[in-house]
């Protein structure tokens, strides 16, 4: 079921899981999204901004392969895109500096993806 | 036993004598001889007062006697000890060329009461000591405010007061050793500081372990722990300092090094600046009084890591299993089959788990995550052949899945569908890189190809993705061939 607002919108996955990032990708292609990308480590996230063509925004899996994914979050704020992390802690998952920003727990329904995509890109509910 | 101790005592440096109740020399030790210059033969059996008596006729020698006396009594009254701080005594000496003369002494002394069988005070010991020095001293000192206090000191008056001072400084002198003593074996670790540069006036066992056993009495902070200048506690000395009032850390991660110069390690403490003020008040030094607190702060620091590395796992495995049952539904439109196929995979991922907890998180070899996926279509259709590959638990529940999926698919479509199918799986390990085939022979040909389904999907994100590697699928007439390639150290690029 394609939402209105998000049809065509491309988004970046950064996510370690291959089970949670196929989840995503499916919940996303149902939106009517197109995936920008899936990174499964910070440095193949930065490497994919690095080029011309930039996502409209990016769900963020805080931990990723060990690492934190707070480099990829200050170069899309850099660069103006925004972003939703996710995260098995909710809000308290989030280090200092980050806490605040818009974020869904794990595991999360496509209602929750979609209400969190919606409200970073300022679309409002049909 | 009594010889031992008479010996002990005749080889005392100490000058003793022991007194009858009427004054007469009991014993004497060769300390005391060689003080006032007499022989034994000379003195026992005969009355002190007679021997010495104060220094002659006069009127300041009668007083001296009389004081000597009334020690004497003092103890004989009261069975306690007595104590003569200072007392003038000019006794008789013979020079060596056997001319006799008096000799003025001065004495401080020490009266303790022996007594009998029967409890009655038998003998008074007197501990002695020539302290004439001080008279030199007096006849040295030539300014009159000087001379006055010499006189003053030796006065009867000053006396009296020496003698009370002296006992209550026996008194404060055990009192002040017992509390020395619970100070330096207290397990908080203590230090006194004093002056504007915060000198170790003194420091206790576990401060001196605490520090790594470097020398620190007599010196300023600054030099002795340099370190903790750097991390602004001499600041905060010298705050307590100048504001005079304690500062209190909880659980402060302090960076001390083991022993001068040594590496630094990260301590946490719990402590006090407390002021040490003199007698008018003011902020004189600065008592330091904690204890460590590392292990406390480090317990809680792990178990907090691991409950958000539990609550890492369990909200990620709630999320794999949210996509397996999504996905799954998406390719079983009816409830038995998704419910056999869920569950399958489930059982797939809680395999490769047993293994891997078998081996406390460490890791698996790909022999066993072989079997144990693929144990249920029989040991003898899929047929393993190479090196011992140690995965770690990431690669362990890719491989894993990916092998539950070429199996399923196997079982389903391919060769394992008839009795004759067999798969064998040949792999070797070469400059890091593993590559494996698992080839489908002697089984009917494959009906729909393995391909676009969620198992293909999985296979092929595990392998990019998990895995850092690359695969093909390929169909020969006997069945499907995968071929997989991936490193075993992926490197961080």
């Amino acid at each position: 079921m394609s939402v209105s607002g998000l049809e065509g919108r491309k988004v970046l996955i950064v996510e370690d899981e291959s089970l949670v990032a196929m989840l995503l990708e499916t919940m996303l292609e149902d939106m009517g999204c197109t995936v920008f990308g899936t990174a499964g480590r910070v440095q193949e996230a930065l490497e994919m901004l690095g080029g011309d063509t930039l996502p409209d925004v990016a769900l963020l899996d805080v931990n990723v392969a060990g690492q934190t994914v707070y480099p990829v979050a200050e170069e899309l704020d850099r660069r103006g895109v925004p972003a939703v992390f996710s995260t098995g802690y909710g809000q308290g998952g989030l280090a200092e500096g980050w806490v605040g920003r818009p974020t869904v727990q794990k595991p999360y329904t496509e209602a929750m993806i979609r209400d969190a995509l919606m409200r970073v890109l300022g679309v409002r509910n049909a | 036993m009594a010889r031992d101790l008479a010996r002990a005592f005749d080889a005392s440096p100490n000058p003793y004598t022991m007194p009858t109740r009427d004054f007469c020399y009991a014993g004497v030790n060769q300390a005391y001889l060689d003080v006032v210059g007499r022989t034994r033969e000379e003195l026992i059996g005969r009355n002190l007062f007679e021997l010495f008596d104060g220094g002659g006729q006069s009127a300041q020698a009668r007083e001296n006697e009389r004081r000597l006396k009334a020690s004497f009594e003092r103890v004989l009254n009261t069975g306690e000890p007595d104590h003569l701080a200072l007392i003038h005594y000019p006794i008789e000496v013979t020079d060596p060329d056997g001319r006799t003369r008096i000799e003025d002494r001065y004495w401080s002394a020490t009266h303790t009461p022996i007594r009998d069988v029967d409890g009655e005070v038998a003998y008074i010991l007197q501990h002695t000591t020539d302290i004439t020095e001080l008279q030199n001293l007096r006849q040295r000192v030539s300014g009159d405010r000087d001379q006055a206090t010499v006189t003053d000191l030796l006065s009867s008056n000053v006396l009296a007061r020496a003698e009370h001072l002296q006992s209550d400084n026996l008194r404060l002198q055990s009192e002040r050793n017992r509390l020395l003593d619970i100070f330096m074996q207290a397990p908080g670790f203590i230090a006194v500081l004093t002056g504007p540069d915060f000198v170790f006036q003194m420091h206790n066992e576990a401060y001196a372990e605490l520090t790594g056993h470097r020398p620190l009495n007599g010196r300023p902070v600054a030099e002795a722990m340099p370190e903790l200048a750097a991390q602004g506690f001499l600041d905060l000395l010298k705050q307590v300092r100048e504001t005079g009032e304690a500062f209190e850390g909880r659980a402060m991660p302090v960076e001390l090094g083991s022993g001068e110069g040594g590496p630094l390690r990260t301590h946490y403490l719990d402590f006090v600046y407390q002021p040490l003020r003199d007698g008018e008040g003011q902020v004189a030094g600065v008592f330091v009084q904690g204890h460590e607190v590392t292990d406390v702060v480090e317990a809680g620091n792990r178990q907090k890591l691991m409950i958000d590395e539990l609550n890492h796992r369990v909200k990620n495995t709630l999320a794999t299993v949210q996509s397996i049952a999504m996905q799954t539904a998406r390719t079983h439109a009816e409830p038995a089959t998704f419910a056999q196929a869920f569950q399958a995979r489930l059982m797939s991922l809680s395999h490769t788990h047993n293994l891997l907890t078998r081996s406390h998180w460490e890791g698996a070899d790909l022999a066993e995550v072989l079997a144990h996926e693929t144990e249920a279509h029989g040991s003898t259709r899929i047929l393993p052949n190479g090196p011992v590959v140690s995965l770690s638990p990431a690669q362990a529940l890719s491989i894993g899945m990916i092998f539950h999926e070429l199996a399923t698919n196997a079982a389903k479509h391919g060769v394992l569908r008839s009795g004759d199918g067999r798969v064998l799986v040949d792999w070797t390990l070469l400059d890091g890189a593993v590559s494996l085939t698992w080839r489908e022979i002697d089984g009917p040909a494959m009906v729909p190809p393995l391909h676009r389904g969620f198992g293909s999907r999985l296979i092929d994100r595990n392998v990019r993705h998990d895995l850092a590697g690359e695969c093909r699928l390929d169909y020969s007439g006997d069945g499907l061939i995968f071929s997989l390639t991936f490193p075993l150290e992926r490197t961080e690029s």
